[in-house]
């Protein structure tokens, strides 16, 4: 069922281009060992070369017959060598050159490294958060929608309290008082805070699907209700729960990005969101260091692009009516 | 009339349940960060420590629900306690002097971003074959991935800093007397970078919600019945096509607006426009925790008041919803 | 043209483009509507019949079009017209009442707003003059005047569509096309309604073409009868004889899936299998691969409208005529 949906969004213009720029994304995140040409978090390359290795004579220790053919011997040799250590130190504030092609930062690490690594970051908190909340708001909807009743009225009430509430000051608020540690906490509170929109839409697609003919029919020839979520409510949500997926990942980087910039969060991970703390912490704009700040932004914003774009091409499939002639 | 009863009953809950947020909060948190903060405090004038403890109901032998009952008190009769980064000042007058800011640059921008993005939305699913619609909604749809603070700090970049055409940062010039004509002329300057910012990051939230509304209107039979009328294309683009998209997108407003008051928060931190967002930046950074769950109750409550503007306007635009019919 | 012909359809193609292919929901169909006349137009859904409505008051939109064929309305081919040259026709000549008034009303505007735009499109009154109008075709089909202030959902099912015909006779057009305007209203509602239409037809003297998939409606109102079949007209003629001698298998096939009030209750399940794709139909008779009659031959060659009797005409090889 899910590689026919994927089938069909691969056909579609708009969403085969979004999946490709997410899988590049993905690749880079994935390799990011491997094409950050430094460690993200130095300011330095250490050279040592060998000058001189110099052999002395060998000392016996003790020398000793052990039956007819056989002799052992205990040695030491001192070897010296002479090395050179040359301990080069990046430049910081520095413009994009040779070496560091999109220059480095205040503490000197460099930032092509740095953007490298953070898009790991950046895609993980976004991906896991959609992962997460789409698990939650499916759950929901599904208790909510299918069983009905009182638990439909308690959650759909707390769904509409909760989506009113504005996310961000929210966040915001929460994550000055969490101690952050790692990407979990960020996580937890992207999630938190994203919940009720993605519930509220699933509950009523659940509620829309219940009551299909196919649905009904299968009730009434006495169908356990396992096999009808799974079976018959499932596969016919597939692309709305995609949808969902990817609209909560797009907001969840973004919103990470700014939790991370105005300093609510774990500065000392590298990230998107982090690396724009340091640039405007550090002055970037005034220092005209578009090199520092600019790229950040751009790759959120194409990586929100390919999650747009696919939700784009699930529009389409799933409504007609707004595909072009 | 029941439905603006319903609809006002949630307001009122909401706004407790934001309120109780807002207690229980601190008070849940792991690592206790009343006492890191009293810590860290060691030394300061007991006046600043009493309000700390107030602030986390460490100050009183009161058990939990009767501090409870206290806070929702004080907090409707507007006490929000002490500010720590500007004390002794309380809360409420820190916020007094953010607060016109805020609504001065969200109301332009939200009335302007609604306008602009719902007009554009009709026109974009009216003429959604030709290659300008197209363009324009992918343009929209791409500026909506960026995150508001770096189109913040992109236009800095370009008009300040590169161009100097407007100021880097603030409300007002301070070389001006407040309220002369030239303190006002830097207001508008001041001014039109952040609504700039906010605006064209909202017009795309409201552009794509509008367009698909109408795509699905424009496929409604009654749309078929006015084109059968004869009616002028005009009047169906507006009193039949965009009279009926238009509704989904005002009941939306509830998650839009959410986002864009969000957006419009970190636009001002960005340009340091010393309204609701830059000061909630400042408390942030100061670990000022009264004067920064009082922001957010704010703006939670305005948030919610404005839901509440647009549950009446659905009502006043909807005849069903009049009725109880939906 | 026929002197007394207010409409003629000549080789009409139209149909709508998918993802599959373009799919001809209206292949090759010809037709001639008198003054006055009451044409009834049959067939299950998704023959063609709608498309047909549609196309005859250019409505056909998004990926639907006219192919190919004439639409002469009183000596005006207007498939060649513009959209603003059409507007003339629309609604002051030709009107149409749609199968479900609660989709066809907008739902915002009041009962007034959408009879008096009508009005005012075509016609130089007064505001006031356009309500009188309005209030006199609503008392027309018994409804209270005072309702003109409700909105659709306000209405029952039965006066919503009361609101329709009244809308669509607020301009005294020539001709009224009916889509399955009672298939939403239960019978008693829709046999009201049928009896008004008549009425007002006797009042006003305008054409109509009814569109039903439920044969049992037109047989005692319509003059003439046109049962459609995947996309073409496979029989034609005056009611009566239509009903009293069909002549296509399909006819038949569609007689029996009502019953008669006198006749022995035989067979009602009408006919067995599905209509065909109109993507790809089948070749030759598109009726044959449920045909109970049908042979060999009706597979492999297209059988033409012909006539078989004065009147009357017939696309199928058992009921005489030449072949393709």
């Amino acid at each position: 069922m899910i590689r026919d949906f994927f089938k069909t969004l691969i056909k579609n213009k708009k969403s085969l281009s979004g999946l490709v720029l997410l899988g590049f994304f993905i690749l880079v995140a994935l390799f990011a060992p491997l094409l950050a040409p430094y460690p993200p978090k130095t300011d330095r390359v250490e050279h040592t070369t060998l000058l001189e290795e110099n052999k002395g004579d060998p000392e016996v220790l003790s020398e000793e017959t052990e039956g007819q053919n056989r002799e052992k011997s205990v040695y030491t040799v001192t070897i010296t060598q002479k090395y050179e250590k040359t301990t080069e130190y990046f430049p910081t504030r520095a413009k994009p050159s040779k070496d560091h092609i999109l220059g480095t930062n205040h503490a000197g690490n460099d930032l092509f490294s740095q953007i490298i690594m953070g898009t790991r970051v950046s895609l993980f908190v976004g991906l896991a958060t959609g992962l997460f909340v789409t698990f939650i708001s499916l759950s929901l909807a599904l208790l909510s929608g299918y069983l009905g009743g009182i638990l439909d009225d308690v959650i759909s009430f707390v769904t509409n309290v909760f989506l009113v509430i504005p996310g961000l000051p929210l966040m915001i608020v929460i994550g000055t008082y969490v101690p952050m540690h790692g990407v979990l906490p960020i996580i937890l509170i992207l999630s938190l805070t994203s919940w009720p929109y993605p519930t509220r839409l699933l509950r009523s697609q659940v509620l829309t699907l219940k009551n299909r003919d196919f649905v009904r029919a299968s009730k009434m020839i006495g169908e356990r209700t396992s096999f009808l979520i799974f079976r018959e409510i499932l596969p016919n949500m597939i692309s709305i729960v995609m949808s969902e997926f990817f609209t909560v990942s797009l907001s969840a980087i973004l919103g990470e990005a700014t939790l991370e910039f105005i300093g609510v969060g774990n500065i000392t991970v590298v990230s998107w969101g982090t690396i724009l703390y340091w640039a405007q912490a550090n002055g970037a704009i005034l220092m005209g260091a578009w090199w520092w700040f600019l790229p950040p932004g751009l790759l959120i914003a194409l990586t929100g692009t390919a999650f747009v774009l696919i939700n784009f091409g699930i529009d389409e499939i799933s409504n007609p009516r707004l595909r072009k002639r | 009339m029941k439905y603006l009863a319903r609809k006002f009953g949630m307001l009122i809950f909401t706004l407790f349940v934001s309120m109780s947020i807002n207690f229980f909060l601190p008070r849940l948190m792991p690592g206790d960060p009343a006492k890191a903060l009293m810590d860290r405090m060691e030394g300061v004038e007991a006046e600043k420590l009493e309000s700390v403890r107030a602030a986390f109901g460490l100050d009183t032998k009161d058990s939990l629900p009767v501090q409870y009952g206290k806070y929702l008190l004080n907090t409707v009769k507007g006490d929000l306690g002490i500010s720590l980064s500007r004390f002794p000042m309380p809360v409420s007058s820190v916020l007094a002097s953010a607060l016109p800011w805020t609504i001065g640059l969200m109301g332009l921008c939200t009335i302007i971003g609604f306008s602009i993005g719902t007009l554009l939305g009709i026109w974009a699913a009216w003429k959604r074959q030709t290659k300008l619609a197209s363009f324009t909604v992918g343009f929209f749809t791409f500026i909506r991935s960026f995150p508001y603070f770096w189109l913040g700090l992109f236009l800095i970049y370009i008009f300040s800093f590169k161009l100097k055409v407007f100021p880097l940062g603030g409300a007002f010039s301070v070389d001006q007397t407040r309220g002369s004509a030239g303190w006002w002329l830097s207001v508008v300057q001041h001014g039109i970078l952040p609504a700039f910012t906010i605006t064209l990051s909202s017009i795309g939230a409201w552009l794509l919600m509008m367009r698909n509304n109408m795509i699905n209107v424009l496929a409604e039979e009654f749309i078929t019945l006015a084109i059968a009328k004869g009616l002028p294309m005009q009047r169906i683009r507006l009193m039949y096509a965009a009279r009926n998209a238009i509704l989904p997108s005002v009941t939306g407003f509830a998650m839009s607006f959410g986002f864009i008051v969000g957006g419009g928060l970190i636009t001002e931190m960005v340009f340091a426009y010393p309204g609701m967002g830059y000061m909630l930046y400042q408390a942030v950074n100061a670990k000022d925790y009264p004067l920064m769950q009082a922001i957010f109750l704010i703006i939670a409550a305005s948030v919610l008041v404005a839901n509440f503007l647009a549950d009446i306007a659905i009502m006043l635009l909807d005849p069903r919803v009049r009725d109880g019919a939906k | 043209m026929h002197a007394d012909a207010i409409l003629e359809l000549r080789n009409l193609k139209a149909g709508y483009a998918t993802n599959a292919g373009f799919v001809r929901a209206v292949d090759d169909v010809s037709l001639t509507l008198h003054r006055g006349e009451f044409l009834g137009i049959a067939g299950e859904s998704g023959c063609g019949k709608s498309t047909l409505a549609y196309s005859i008051m250019r409505l056909l939109r998004d990926n639907a079009r006219i192919e190919s064929g004439s639409i002469i309305f009183d000596g005006t081919d207007i498939t060649s017209l513009d959209e603003k040259a059409m507007n003339e026709y629309r609604w002051t000549r030709m009107a149409m009442v749609f199968q479900s008034a609660m989709n066809a009303l907008n739902p915002v505007l009041s009962v007034e707003e959408q009879l008096v735009d009508a009005v005012l499109a075509h016609k130089q009154v007064t505001r006031a003059d356009a309500k009188k109008t309005a209030m006199e075709m609503l008392e027309l089909v018994d409804i209270n005047a005072e309702r003109i202030a409700s909105y659709p959902h306000q209405l029952s099912g039965g006066m919503r569509q009361r609101v329709m015909i009244a809308m669509a006779l607020l301009l005294k057009p020539d001709l009224l096309i009916m889509d399955e305007p009672t298939t939403a209203l239960d019978v008693v509602v829709q046999r009201s309604i049928l009896q008004k239409i008549e009425e007002l037809r006797h009042i006003f003297g305008f054409s109509v073409i009814f569109i039903t998939h439920d044969l049992s409606l037109l047989v005692e109102i319509s003059d003439s009868l046109a049962i459609m079949y995947a996309g073409k007209i496979c029989e034609y003629g005056p009611s009566r004889e239509v009903y009293a001698s069909p002549d296509h298998p399909y006819t038949k096939g569609l007689m029996n899936a009502f019953p008669t009030l006198t006749g022995p209750i035989s067979r009602m399940g009408g006919i067995e299998g599905q209509a065909p794709s109109l993507l790809s139909p089948p070749p030759g008779c598109r009726f044959a691969p449920r045909c109970n009659v049908a042979i060999d031959a009706c597979t492999k060659e297209v059988p033409l409208l012909q006539v078989t009797s004065p009147g009357r005409l017939c696309a199928c090889r058992l009921c005489g005529g030449n072949h393709e």
